[in-house]
């Protein structure tokens, strides 16, 4: 064996101290180094057992000096705290770099600098589907159906709707001028917008004619969620409603706060949700006092796989208080609390901190298996009906919504 | 756009801000202020001042320590494993590369990716590469590592998702038996469909096609149908691997493509061997493994052929310090261009110290399967006009490979420089 053994010396001298603790392993337990061990990391660099800490720095400094392009350290640094928190292998848990982090703050909070309308992508540029009736467009004369085609004399045909959206949004006070083509002007329509502060409706609502029902679309639960909620409702109500359909499909969640407001719509000083945190720790959220509406009416909630967090508590509160009929398919499944917690240089990390249990007990975390291919868990609808992807498809339209469709026919029953 | 989902579900959440006692207080006081009451409990060199409007920037050795310590504090279950962390870490770093040659292998990959330096195969018996063809038009992302992304997030964000590629096969190997080819492309395994952007892309076409009145609705619904059945059970490439690579027993049903055209195979999975250096026929094998150039010097000295023929086919994951030794046995002294990255601290000039003043001229037989140490080794030599190349085109891997283990036993590979014959002296 002593050409073996040569070659080992020599590989010693060329590894350095990193093949050192690889093979040091080895000679304190009395044996010699597995040759086959040795000669197979030939070439490979170890890190020796070391710190966490010190394998990060030293990966990083690697990459940063040794990678033949050059690489951004903020852009290195983060996509390993992101590795870091993603090893838990928790989606929840995860790391929120500044952009992403901002974006995130903004979103639940519901406020942007922009003019108060939703577009959508149109070949024209971007058309309007929605305009919120408090916003700056509104009063500047824009509506639903028109079509941007021009933001501060450029042309915008053929952009991303994302590029459009940015260009139209910007500081508050400030001023964006919009050509827009509508459907029965002959010439497009100029307007001058200050830019505002927005808050996005979450709630939306609609009067179905045909079976004299309210539609509310509940969108994510952000702050001001529930008085929206009660002002639609309101107004649903002075229609004299039979029956009323809450639609969360692709609802992602939002605040719990929100979800507690809502059900003490529903009940009162009722369990909402249970948390369990480490250790066994547990807290019970429970509905407010005072709050709860009258329901002359039967009330079904419209669910999908996409409605989650928040909306699951809602829904699945609603449900095990048998106070509405769940219709659709089933929820995803998100079971578990995140608290967030910001970093100084603006980003922040998003942990799971407990478990939470609805108010009849059950744990309807989502399970799946190797292939990522969903198992278990979510609500289970009391009335099963998928999508019919097969015609065209606009929400809050019985006509092209087969899932509403069947909640109406549900509601129908009831009454 | 309901069919592709974007990660929308993962950034599903309950805002609640923390504060000491997290699980006692009021949730009340938790909600009127999700975000910036959310900090006592950090470590105070990372918490945020609401009022902060500067940008700080952390060191990431402080920056790691601190956000293991949150984790390790505040994480639903209790985390007992520091170098699992670690390990995270380095894969979210190498992912960030986008770099289908720099990558991160788990702990059994790592091991498998070792054994084949060796020549050590189970699964198919192939070597196999990531490669990007025909997307680089997509615009590169930021995202993380495909292991931190499910496959709908994949195919929803805009990452270039490289495909998988056979690159060498063992000769007589499993694979080599079923007809498979280097240049292959693994379409499907187990009737799990390896995920790449064709889908996404052929989709991003039928609804600008539908927009633009062109395709009907149900034609873009029979694309959205088609790309739904798919992405269910769609593998990520590095899973992929996993499959082809790993185990001995059972069968493995696997789709191929070659020339846009589908092959099907079913292959019984074995150990199978790439054969290490030694005379095969009228030429020698070089495999770029530890030690190589003892027997090539022993080659050389005995052989009488001229010029003398190098076979560096097969030859795909050769270590790159066992080439130089090998470049230093067949070539005299001097620079024989340059392993180049984009600034100066990695353009290192390839240089033999003390080379073989009486070297041979030498023919390598190269084609597609001559990637990485090979080919720089091939190239190397011909650009000093002390070596032909017989045989096809090379792999179009010329690279430099850092292969590090860190203590968990994953580890990863670094691409540290590309041949350059410029930049050099030529």
């Amino acid at each position: 064996m002593n050409v073996g053994k040569t070659i080992f010396v020599g590989s010693l001298a060329v590894l350095g101290s990193g093949a050192l603790g690889f093979v040091w392993r080895d000679l304190k337990q009395g044996k010699m180094p597995d040759a086959g061990a040795t000669s197979r990391l030939a070439g490979v660099r170890t890190v020796a057992k070391q710190s966490s800490e010190e394998v990060f720095r030293q990966t990083f400094s690697q990459i940063r000096h040794g990678y033949y392009r050059a690489v951004k350290p903020d852009s290195l640094k983060y996509a390993g705290i992101q590795g870091l928190m993603g090893s838990l292998g928790d989606p929840h848990t995860i790391f929120l770099p500044p952009r992403a982090a901002a974006a995130f703050s903004e979103e639940t909070r519901g406020n942007f600098y922009g003019v108060g309308a939703r577009l959508q992508g149109d070949t024209l540029g971007a058309a309007v589907r929605t305009v919120f009736e408090d916003g700056p467009a509104y009063a500047a004369g824009l509506r639903a159906g028109d079509v941007i085609i021009q933001v501060n004399g450029k042309k915008v045909s053929g952009q991303p709707i994302d590029d459009i959206v940015q260009q139209i949004k910007g500081k508050e006070g400030t001023l964006v001028t919009l050509v827009i083509a509508r459907p029965k002007a002959e010439k497009p329509i100029s307007m001058q917008i200050k830019r505002a502060r927005i808050v996005a409706p979450s709630v939306e609502s609609k009067y179905l004619e045909g079976s004299k029902m309210g539609y509310v679309s509940i969108s994510n639960f952000a702050e001001p969620t529930t008085e929206q909620f009660d002002k639609e409702l309101s107004r649903l109500d002075e229609k004299k409603i039979t029956g009323l359909v809450i639609d969360l499909r692709s609802n992602p969640g939002g605040l719990l706060d929100t979800a507690a407001e809502l059900m003490s719509r529903f009940v009162e000083n009722k369990t909402v949700v249970t948390m369990r945190g480490r250790d066994g720790r547990e807290e019970i959220v429970r509905s407010y006092s005072g709050a709860v509406r009258n329901w002359p009416y039967p009330v079904a909630v419209l669910i999908d796989e996409n409605s989650a967090s928040a909306s699951e508590i809602f829904a699945g509160g609603l449900q095990d208080y048998k106070k509405a009929t769940l219709v659709g398919t089933h929820s995803y499944g998100k079971a578990s609390v995140q608290n967030i917690y910001p970093i100084i240089d603006r980003s922040s990390a998003k942990i799971t901190i407990a478990k939470y249990y609805l108010p009849g007990g059950e744990f309807i975390g989502r399970k799946v298996d190797d292939d990522g291919i969903f198992v278990s868990g979510g609500l289970k609808p009391d009335v099963e009906v998928e999508l019919n992807l097969d015609g065209e498809i606009e929400f809050g339209n019985p006509a092209k919504d087969n899932q509403l469709q069947r909640a109406i026919d549900v509601l129908k029953t009831k009454n | 756009m309901k069919e592709v989902k974007s990660s929308t579900v993962s950034v599903v959440i309950l805002v609640l801000a923390a504060g000491a006692g997290l699980l006692g207080i009021q949730l009340r006081d938790r909600v009127d202020a999700p975000i910036q009451q959310a900090n006592s409990m950090v470590s105070p060199t990372l918490v945020a001042s609401v009022e902060n409007d500067v940008t700080v920037s952390i060191a990431e050795g402080d920056y790691f320590r601190e956000i293991k310590s949150l984790v390790e504090r505040e994480y639903v279950e209790k985390v007992t494993d520091e170098q699992k962390l670690a390990a995270g870490a380095v894969r979210g770093m190498v992912g960030s590369l986008n770099d289908p040659n720099s990558l991160y292998y788990d702990k059994k990959q790592f091991n498998t990716f070792l054994n084949a330096r060796v020549g050590k195969y189970e699964g198919v018996g192939a070597e196999f590469a990531l490669v990007l063809r025909g997307e680089e038009n997509l615009a590169a992302s930021k995202e993380p590592d495909e292991g931190g992304m499910s496959a709908e997030e994949a195919l929803a964000s805009k990452a270039r998702v490289p495909r998988l590629m056979v690159t060498s096969l063992t000769p007589g190997g499993p694979a080599d038996q079923a007809g498979v080819k280097p240049g292959d492309l693994v379409y499907s395994v187990d009737n799990h469909w390896v995920i790449n952007t064709d889908m996404l892309v052929r989709f991003q076409k039928a609804q600008r096609e539908f927009a633009a009145k062109k395709i009907s609705l149900s034609e873009l619904n029979q694309v959205r149908k088609e790309i739904r059945a798919k992405t269910e059970r769609a593998l990520l490439p590095m899973r992929a691997w996993e499959r082809l690579m790993m185990g001995t027993k059972g069968n493995l049903a696997v789709t191929w493509e070659r020339n846009g055209k589908k092959r099907d195979t079913t292959i019984a999975k074995a150990t199978s061997e790439m054969p290490g250096s030694g005379v095969i026929g009228n030429a020698y094998r070089l495999a770029l493994r530890q030690g190589a150039e003892a027997g090539l010097k022993q080659y050389l000295q005995n052989s009488k052929a001229k010029p003398v023929r190098i076979d560096l086919r097969q030859n795909t994951n050769g270590d790159f310090a066992a080439m130089q030794k090998c470049l230093a046995v067949l070539a005299p002294t001097g620079t024989y261009g340059m392993m180049a990255g984009d600034r100066a601290e990695t353009n290192k000039p390839l240089v033999v110290k003390s080379g073989n003043a009486a070297a041979p001229m030498v023919e390598f037989l190269v084609d597609e399967t001559t990637r990485g140490a090979a080919e720089v080794l091939a190239l190397a030599m011909q650009s000093k006009g002390r070596a032909k190349l017989a045989g096809g085109k090379t792999g179009g891997a010329a690279f430099s490979t850092l292969v590090v283990q860190i203590p968990d036993g994953s580890g990863y590979t670094l691409v540290t420089g590309e041949y350059k014959v410029s930049g050099g002296a030529k």
